[in-house]
């Protein structure tokens, strides 16, 4: 009995002595103790940052009473809140309110008096005006339904001279933008994008991918015989994994590259993301040879320019500002809640994110922690121009995140405003922000030579004056002398 | 030894060719030496507050993984190794340069990398981005500006043309890479061997 009792007391102790360790540890790191998410440094170094979004609910199809999800492959928000997700395995798509609650099935539509559904449809999009265009992919088109669930209009069999006379037309994803024109990703379409106008002709391709190679693939091509080529595969430029469309229009869109995997599309195709960053915007920047670089397969963009990229192969969802600097990053494969298996959407309700899981037919609903919400709410205000209120929250942020170190320069930003040119050289530094650094360098030098130049001056004057003086006292000291030598002499 | 000694090396590197010869042929060998040994000292010197000191703004450097002693070592080997593999290659070609003259001779001109680049280091903290380029342009200058002394005092200390001299150059630096790998080959092996010896060592042990 005491023995026991010996025993509890003593892993009583153990246990408060270890705790007391992790609070002596956790001292020279601020909020280490609660993290589990990272970021990256200037240097390539993985840090130690807080949570900026944490699990707060898993719904099943079950749950939401609409019947278990099968291999669901998309979700849409709509701008009031609506969610839309696509359960592809069931041909349907389900509705839910912002709060969760099943509104309605669509898994049919009315076309001519005849009844129609979808074959296994792989994209979504919810328009300003909640028409709902469905990637009807089995069926090859895009059924675009108004508000109530009526037929607005088929697009399929599209017609060019871009176009093979033996063109499939298998769109996956789908976007529209504020005019109603569709852009879709087909499946084996490696031009880019396809446009359609609001009445469904198609129109042009948006945004091929370059075509990359190896020197060394370029090598054997050459070397090889035009038998042997035709064997080969060809040189075909990657195409798209996702696709998304921010306020002003721009497409963003992810691919397959190894590199370049993000971009963000004007009206030309052209590529016109920031890359600002300590990295480019592409999710992991160490990782195993092994497991290789990110696989981008979803790309969420909401105000501000602020973009969130989803990385299949390590479940992860990487956050963005506008000038490429990494925000945070969350999520996992796993089986704890906040893991996934085969995440393949993911989309903001609000500043909360739903993560949609295809082989679980789950989605993970994420709500910002106080540090998230801080943090974003600094890159909204200083995206606004609000350099004060952006001075005080990126401050809060460096509080609870001593290491994300692009929040420095947007502390730097607004006391460079300020004009407080020594300080905001200071958070320049640290957030190794060398151009800003420069300029407030510039500034810095004019004030201080400003301050000084009546001292500096008449310190030069009055020592110019003194070689003066001393040249003409060491002359006659010299003549002097040379006297003293003559009489010597003599 | 006297303050002309130290006065010298700063006629030497304007008048390399008068230089080089009255160094191989009138100046005391053991003052020069001291002096060489002072310049080497310097330009250790300056590599290393380079790498501490130069401004934010030219200095890309992690702070996290300065280590002195590495930045030391980062300008006596190559140096050692040049001397070593020049007197290597020049006692198999004619050359006449004893290897106390080729390591004064080698120090000697690397006295323009301590003069431009020392005073560079506080200067790159008062400059802005625009004028970075002057850094630069000091910064290879002064590269220039010796590996030109270098040619010039390996052709007078060896008695060479310059064409013979530029051969030997361009063999010391492959001899260079042959030493680096002899030398990587035999702490290899030795610690290989070590590593079997203790092993060996570990089995006794546990099986007593």
């Amino acid at each position: 009995m005491s023995s026991t009792l010996l025993r509890v007391r003593r892993s009583l102790w153990i246990a408060f002595v270890c705790l007391g360790g992790i609070g002596l540890g956790g001292a020279h790191a601020i909020a280490a103790d609660t993290s589990s998410s990272y970021n990256y440094t200037y240097w390539g170094d993985t840090v130690a940052s807080p949570d900026a979004y944490e699990p707060a609910a898993l719904l099943t199809g079950k749950d939401l009473g609409a019947g278990t999800f099968n291999k669901p492959s998309d979700l849409d928000v709509a701008p009031d809140g609506t969610i839309y997700v696509l359960d592809s395995g069931n041909n349907r798509v389900v509705v839910l309110d912002a709060g969760f609650r099943l509104v309605r099935i669509v898994d049919a539509f009315e076309q001519d008096g005849a009844a129609d559904a979808f074959s296994n449809p792989q994209g979504l999009f919810v328009a300003g005006n909640k028409h709902l265009y469905i990637a009807d992919t089995g069926n090859q088109r895009i059924v675009q339904l108004d508000a109530d669930d009526r037929l607005v209009q088929i697009v399929d069999h599209p017609e060019s001279e871009l176009l093979a006379a033996d063109f499939q037309f298998k769109p996956t994803r789908l976007v529209v933008d504020k005019a109603n024109r569709m852009y879709a990703m087909a499946a084996g379409v490696f031009d880019g994008f396809m446009e359609f106008a609001s009445d469904g002709t198609f129109t042009s391709f948006v945004g091929a991918n370059k075509v990359t190679f190896t020197p060394s693939e370029y090598l054997w091509k050459m070397l090889s015989t035009r038998a042997q080529r035709s064997q080969m595969v060809m040189f075909t430029p990657t195409e798209f994994t996702n696709l998304d469309i921010d306020d002003e229009g721009f497409l963003y869109a992810t691919n397959g590259q190894r590199s370049g995997s993000v971009r963000k599309l004007n009206g030309r195709g052209n590529d016109i993301l920031k890359r600002n960053g300590y990295f480019p915007p592409e999710g992991d920047i160490r990782y195993t040879t092994a497991d290789g670089p990110a696989r981008l397969v979803d790309i969420d963009v909401t105000d501000s320019d602020m973009y969130s990229i989803l990385d299949a192969n390590r479940g992860r969802i990487f956050t963005y500002n506008g000038d490429g600097y990494l925000m945070y990053v969350f999520g996992g494969i796993g089986n704890q809640l906040g893991a996934f298996d085969t995440p393949t959407a993911i989309d903001r309700l609000g500043d909360d994110f739903l993560v949609l899981d295809k082989a679980l037919g789950e989605i993970t609903v994420f709500r910002t922690t106080e540090y998230g919400r801080t943090l974003n709410e600094a890159v909204r205000s200083y995206f606004r121009g609000d350099e004060d209120q952006a001075y005080q929250l990126f401050r809060r942020t460096i509080d609870m995140n001593a290491n994300l170190e692009f929040a420095y320069s947007g502390v730097g930003k607004a006391l460079l405003r300020q004009g407080d040119y020594a300080a905001a050289l200071q958070y320049f530094k640290r957030s190794e922000d060398r151009s800003h650094y420069s300029k407030t360098f510039l500034l810095y030098r004019k004030q201080v030579m400003r301050a000084y130049f009546p001292q500096v001056m008449t310190g030069l004057l009055v020592l110019a004056a003194l070689a003066i003086v001393w040249r003409k006292l060491r002359k006659m000291s010299g003549k002097r002398k040379v006297s003293s030598v003559e009489h010597n002499v003599v | 030894m006297n303050i002309t000694s130290f006065k010298y090396p700063f006629y030497l590197i304007f008048h390399p060719f008068n230089g080089f010869w009255e160094l191989k042929y009138e100046q005391r060998r053991t003052a020069s030496l001291a002096v060489s040994c002072v310049i080497l000292f310097l330009l250790v010197l300056t590599n290393v507050l380079k790498a501490q000191y130069t401004g934010f703004l030219v200095n890309y450097n992690n702070p996290h993984d300065l280590n002195s002693f590495m930045e030391i070592v980062y300008v006596l080997l190559p140096v050692l190794f040049w001397c070593v593999a020049n007197w290597s290659l020049t006692t198999l070609m004619e050359g006449e340069g004893k290897f106390v003259e080729i390591f004064i001779s080698t120090c000697y001109a690397f006295l323009p990398m301590v003069l431009l680049q020392f005073p560079w280091i506080w200067l790159s903290n008062l400059i802005s981005d625009q004028e970075t380029p002057f850094y630069f342009f000091f910064g290879n200058l002064s590269a220039l500006w010796c590996v030109f002394l270098l040619f010039i005092g390996n052709m007078t200390v060896h008695q060479y043309s310059p064409s013979k001299t530029l051969l030997t150059m361009a063999l010391t630096v492959v001899a260079i890479g042959f030493i680096a790998f002899l030398g990587l080959l035999f702490f290899s092996l030795i610690q290989q061997i070590v590593g079997f010896a203790s092993t060996i060592y570990q089995e006794f042990e546990l099986r007593k």
